[in-house]
């Protein structure tokens, strides 16, 4: 067993050279297809000793046991049980074939199975499994463990947890992305290399999945963030297919003709994946002999991630908002979903925050009456699926703060650690072990450091116990404490004090719970609004608010500028830009100003229906009665044109879908408004044709016939509309009942197509004379022509063949 | 990899969201379609919503192949589908992906609701977000399955095949249902084979490969 300084103090700065591929060598070596690669190597174990052999001739300085798949979750499909002698047996024989001049890396793979929050398999039920491996492999004296091929960020963590929990081994973990630059869970390289590194992994890296010049832009967007070795592992090339068989053909000197994009990139231990033989590990050593590793590019880093993203804190950026909203205090909803175990509100409280703002999320589930360790590990388990913001944990309960940090598929923010000395040596284990950040409270004793200079003292006895744990100024957030001002005024100059000391002189970062400066007062928004400022200018990086707040938002944003935080006021101006554009605001290449001014007012009823301009077209009929202009002036030269020309649009492609049903609805807003004046004129009441629409019997959907309804509306057909999963005889009958001049049926799929025929044959069979049109995605005219229908294969379509139906 | 007898559940898959698939679906031509602003900004935020509601779940299941004849896929368990070009692409294939997706409840009701609201420009775009995640849930499974196979040197077959297409009847999708166990993810069958809620997928691949 081999730990971290030893391992690369024996290689000095040399580049560390790994084996090749073990699957696709076993095959090219007689190993049948169908059976279990760990237990046939236990039957053929001269096999995979040649293979190790010639890896280790080829130069490698580390060979990986045949492990890959020997956890309980993949053997029990060969019905083997004896995970820990399976593996201690495999380790053996690469021991033996490793002897004194290289090492043996104990491989873990993945167990084929998603753990939650992604699937189902229950987090410690995983870190038990391996576990048993990491034992196995330990058993049989593997110098290191490596965890590869890891697809899902939360199996990695289940993983590396398991060994660090039995051992201090030094650990790989390499993770598999897709072209995408993400695992297939969604994690980029970047936040697993965050979440791995903190949770102590002391090499991190990727493989498989693609070959060298695909693998380097993942290593380099790793680089730059490391604190650990980088590891790469491509396979050779991409696998290409022929008789129906997988195989690679990138040749050695193809393989290594990166090797030294590899090295110059950060990578420190490399070697091959699927496809790659001792041939390529050979070129692999020639072409990386004589050059010098790098350095990780990190000490420590400050940084938290979810599974999906990672959110950098960096000196002189703007402000980090970390969201408060999530917090059953005064919130008698949330408190009762909470109780019943329910999230609903919790995840719309993320959405809100981060539309919003909010770079962080806060969860605190505390409450009487709650059994809080339960309900955060659900709470953190949920946001980590439906939010991508990093999670700040923040409970009082030390074993509440564990369940969540250990269930949660990042790297976390504990609020708080204070000096209280049993809780804080417990949290402070806790944030190594779990590789998270935490809020540094500066409260020592029973009473409150109400002046700067106490707060000061108390801050730097907590950080002096958390750096023996090993944690530096990167990993600390001080919250430099809020009282309220309405209670002493003196409080806000105080706090304002310790966040200069913190930027200052301590050299790091604090945090505020802000809103309670305003404790007590009304209007609490401008105080909270004028305090963030402030803050900001005296250094803070960091608040614990309410980014729904638009007053203080702004106020931050402005804070942010004026501080040279936000560069070149980015945030900002993409802020208001974005405002200004929002929603309801602008129009195709007009103005509102010029809209109402220069253009008279049927002609700006007709843009609003083009524009598909809902909120405005009202106001705009409005305007156009109020100047004179009567309604079936409106409605025949203004409102039907234009959404013929929408119509026009739609057909030539230059507009699509949600434009096309824009404009159907504005014009639709436009008619009811008219109502009371239609129901007056004749010229306009009188309806082109009675319709009767209905998605046939067996079908459910209906998103289509209901925008055939809205457009067959605007065009002045009454609409009976049946709905959907409509049985033959109700649709008989109604087109009976209302007299309709055309029967319009839609359906999906070929299944409930045929039932289109049915209701037609019926309707001939009762004597019915209406018109059939059909339409819906399988359906196609000769299918309308061979059951006696019309056909139209859109909305604007139907309007044109209803129109002719009733010619 | 899968285990041949009981389907794998997928309980929450995360894949990027497809826009550009999303906008071709609603007819989108980039060389025709002009776009304002506001045009844009609507869709964008109408996707935005749809992701936070869309809960991309699935299952997958491989299963040995016994024989391929001309339009019969027979498997091991006695399970036999019937079709000339499911038999056809299978040729060659020594075991049978089975998978299914679905975008789950909430998006359903949210464009019921849409629609019910008058906002039928917003059912649409929710509407069509929904249908290629889950589509898109599809090719993450087979993501999946194919990183499994790469170190077996097997792979899936590029194409993938639905109960409905072509001559593989509908009926096959209650067999495929029930394979995949989709109650386990909150999707029931209609007694005319349509899975619901309405944005579900199943769909069968090969695996070029005689063992696994």
């Amino acid at each position: 067993m081999i730990k971290f300084d030893d391992l690369l103090n024996k290689f000095k700065d040399r580049v560390i050279i790994l084996d090749g591929a073990t699957g696709t060598e076993l095959q090219a070596r007689g190993m049948p297809e169908g059976v279990c690669p760990e237990l046939w190597c236990l039957d053929n174990s001269s096999c995979i000793q040649g293979i190790h052999d010639d890896y280790i001739e080829a130069g490698s300085d580390i060979i990986y046991t045949c492990t890959f798949g020997a956890n309980r979750f993949k053997l029990s499909e060969y019905g083997s049980s004896n995970i820990e002698e399976i593996n201690a047996a495999l380790a053996d024989i690469a021991k033996k074939a490793a002897g004194k001049n290289c090492l043996v890396a104990g491989d873990i793979g993945p167990t084929g199975r998603f753990i939650e929050p992604f699937g189902e398999v229950d987090f410690d039920e995983a870190v038990e499994a391996f576990k048993e491996q990491a034992r196995g492999l330990l058993k049989g004296g593997t110098d290191l463990i490596v965890i590869e091929t890891q697809l899902d960020i939360q199996e990695a963590r289940a993983a590396l947890i398991a060994v660090k929990e039995i051992s201090d081994i030094f650990t790989m973990v390499s993770m598999t992305y897709e072209s995408s630059a993400r695992t297939l869970g969604g994690t980029d390289p970047v936040s697993a290399l965050i979440t791995l590194q903190s949770l102590g992994a002391d090499a991190v890296g990727c493989n498989c999945s693609t070959g060298p010049e695909g693998m380097i832009p993942l290593v380099r967007s790793m680089q730059p963030y490391a604190t650990v070795p980088l590891v790469a592992k491509p396979n050779a090339g991409i696998p290409k297919l022929r008789q129906g068989k997988t195989y690679f053909d990138m040749e050695p000197d193809q393989f290594c003709a990166h090797a030294r994009d590899f090295i110059s990139s950060g990578v420190r231990l490399i070697g091959g994946c699927c496809g790659t033989t001792p041939a390529h590990i050979k070129e692999l050593r020639r072409s990386t002999s004589g050059l010098t590793a790098k350095e990780p590019a990190m000490k420590s880093l400050s940084a938290l991630s979810s599974a999906q993203k990672t959110v950098f804190f960096q000196k002189n950026s703007p402000l980090v908002i970390i969201g408060e909203r999530i917090n059953p205090t005064g919130k008698k909803d949330l408190q009762e979903e909470l109780l019943q175990g329910k999230t609903g509100l919790v995840k719309r409280y993320a959405r809100e925050q981060t539309l919003s703002g909010a770079h962080v999320l806060d969860v605190n589930v505390g409450m009487p009456g709650i059994n809080e360790k339960e309900i955060i590990r659900t709470v953190v388990k949920d946001l980590a699926i439906s939010s991508h913001a990093p999670l700040c944990i923040d409970s009082a309960l030390p074993e509440a703060m564990e369940a969540a940090l250990r269930v949660y598929p990042g790297r976390a923010l504990i609020n708080s650690i204070s000096g209280e000395e049993t809780k804080r040596d417990k949290l402070m284990k806790m944030a190594k072990k779990y590789g998270a950040m935490f809020i540094l409270l500066p409260i020592g004793g029973k009473k409150l450091p109400k002046s700067a200079s106490e707060r000061i003292g108390v801050i730097k006895d907590i950080f002096s116990v958390a750096r023996d744990y090993g944690f530096t100024r990167e990993d600390v957030i001080v919250d430099a404490l809020t009282f309220a001002v309405s209670a002493d005024q003196d409080a806000a100059m105080e706090t304002l004090r310790t966040i200069h000391w913190c930027a200052d002189d301590f050299g790091c970062m604090s945090v505020l719970g802000l809103s309670n400066v305003s404790f007590g007062l009304p209007e609490r928004t401008w105080i909270n609004s004028a305090f963030v400022a402030m803050a900001i200018s005296g250094g803070l990086t960091h608040a614990i608010a309410n980014p729904l707040s638009t007053e203080f938002m702004n106020v931050k944003r402005a804070a942010d500028v004026l501080m040279k935080r936000d560069r070149q006021a980015k945030d900002y101006i993409s802020h208001f830009a974005g405002a200004k554009d929002g929603p309801g605001s602008g129009s195709k290449g007009m103005n509102k100003a010029q809209a109402k001014s220069s253009i008279p007012s049927g002609q700006s009823v007709y843009n609003a229906i083009v524009e598909g301009n809902r909120d405005e077209v009202i106001s705009l009929i409005e305007e156009a009665l109020h100047a004179g202009l009567p309604p079936h002036t409106l409605v025949n030269s203004h409102m039907v044109p234009a959404i013929r020309e929408v119509g026009d649009l739609y057909d030539k492609k230059i507009y699509f879908l949600p434009q096309l049903i824009s404009s159907a609805e504005t014009m639709k807003k436009g008619f009811e408004h008219l109502e009371p004046h239609i129901r007056k004129d004749e010229r306009l009441s009188a309806k082109k044709g009675k319709i009767l629409l209905a998605t046939v019997k067996g079908d459910i959907h209906d998103i289509g016939k209901n925008i055939i309804a809205l457009m067959l509306k605007n065009q002045g057909f009454e609409v009976i509309d049946l709905g959907k999963d409509v049985p033959h005889r109700d649709i008989i009958d109604a087109a009976r009942q209302h007299q309709v001049d055309i029967v319009g049926l839609s359906a999906l799929m070929t299944t409930t197509m045929v039932n289109m025929k049915e209701v037609v044959d019926l309707s001939r069979k009762v004597g019915l004379a209406c018109k059939f049109m059909i339409g819906g995605a399988v359906v196609t005219r000769s299918y309308a022509d061979s059951i006696g229908a019309h056909y139209a294969k859109d909305g604007v379509e139907a309007v044109k063949l209803a129109e002719s139906l009733m010619v | 990899m899968l285990e041949r007898s009981s389907p794998i559940f997928f309980r929450s898959i995360s894949i990027p969201v497809p826009k550009k698939a999303i906008y071709s679906r609603l007819g989108y031509r980039k060389s025709h379609t002009q776009l304002s602003d506001k045009d844009i900004n609507h869709i964008e935020l109408y996707v935005d919503q749809a992701v936070d509601l869309i809960e991309l779940k699935g299952s997958a299941v491989v299963l040995p192949v016994d024989t391929i004849d001309n339009d019969i896929l027979r498997l091991k368990n006695n399970i036999v589908f019937e079709s000339s070009h499911l038999a056809g692409m299978m040729k060659g294939c020594g075991f049978v992906l089975l998978m299914g997706a679905t975008a789950g409840r909430r998006i359903m009701d949210e464009i019921e609701n849409s629609s019910a609201a008058e906002n039928l420009s917003r059912g649409v775009v929710l509407d069509a977000a929904a249908s290629e995640m889950t589509d898109g849930a599809l090719d993450w499974i087979t993501g999946y399955v194919n990183q499994g196979l790469r170190r077996k040197a097997a792979r899936l077959t590029e194409k993938r095949y639905s109960a409905g297409y072509g001559d593989f009847s509908l009926e096959n999708q209650k067999i495929i249902y029930d394979l995949l166990k989709m109650h386990e993810l909150g999707v029931s069958i209609t007694e005319s084979y349509l899975l619901v809620p309405e944005k579900t997928v199943t769909a069968l691949a090969g695996v070029f490969a005689s063992g696994l």
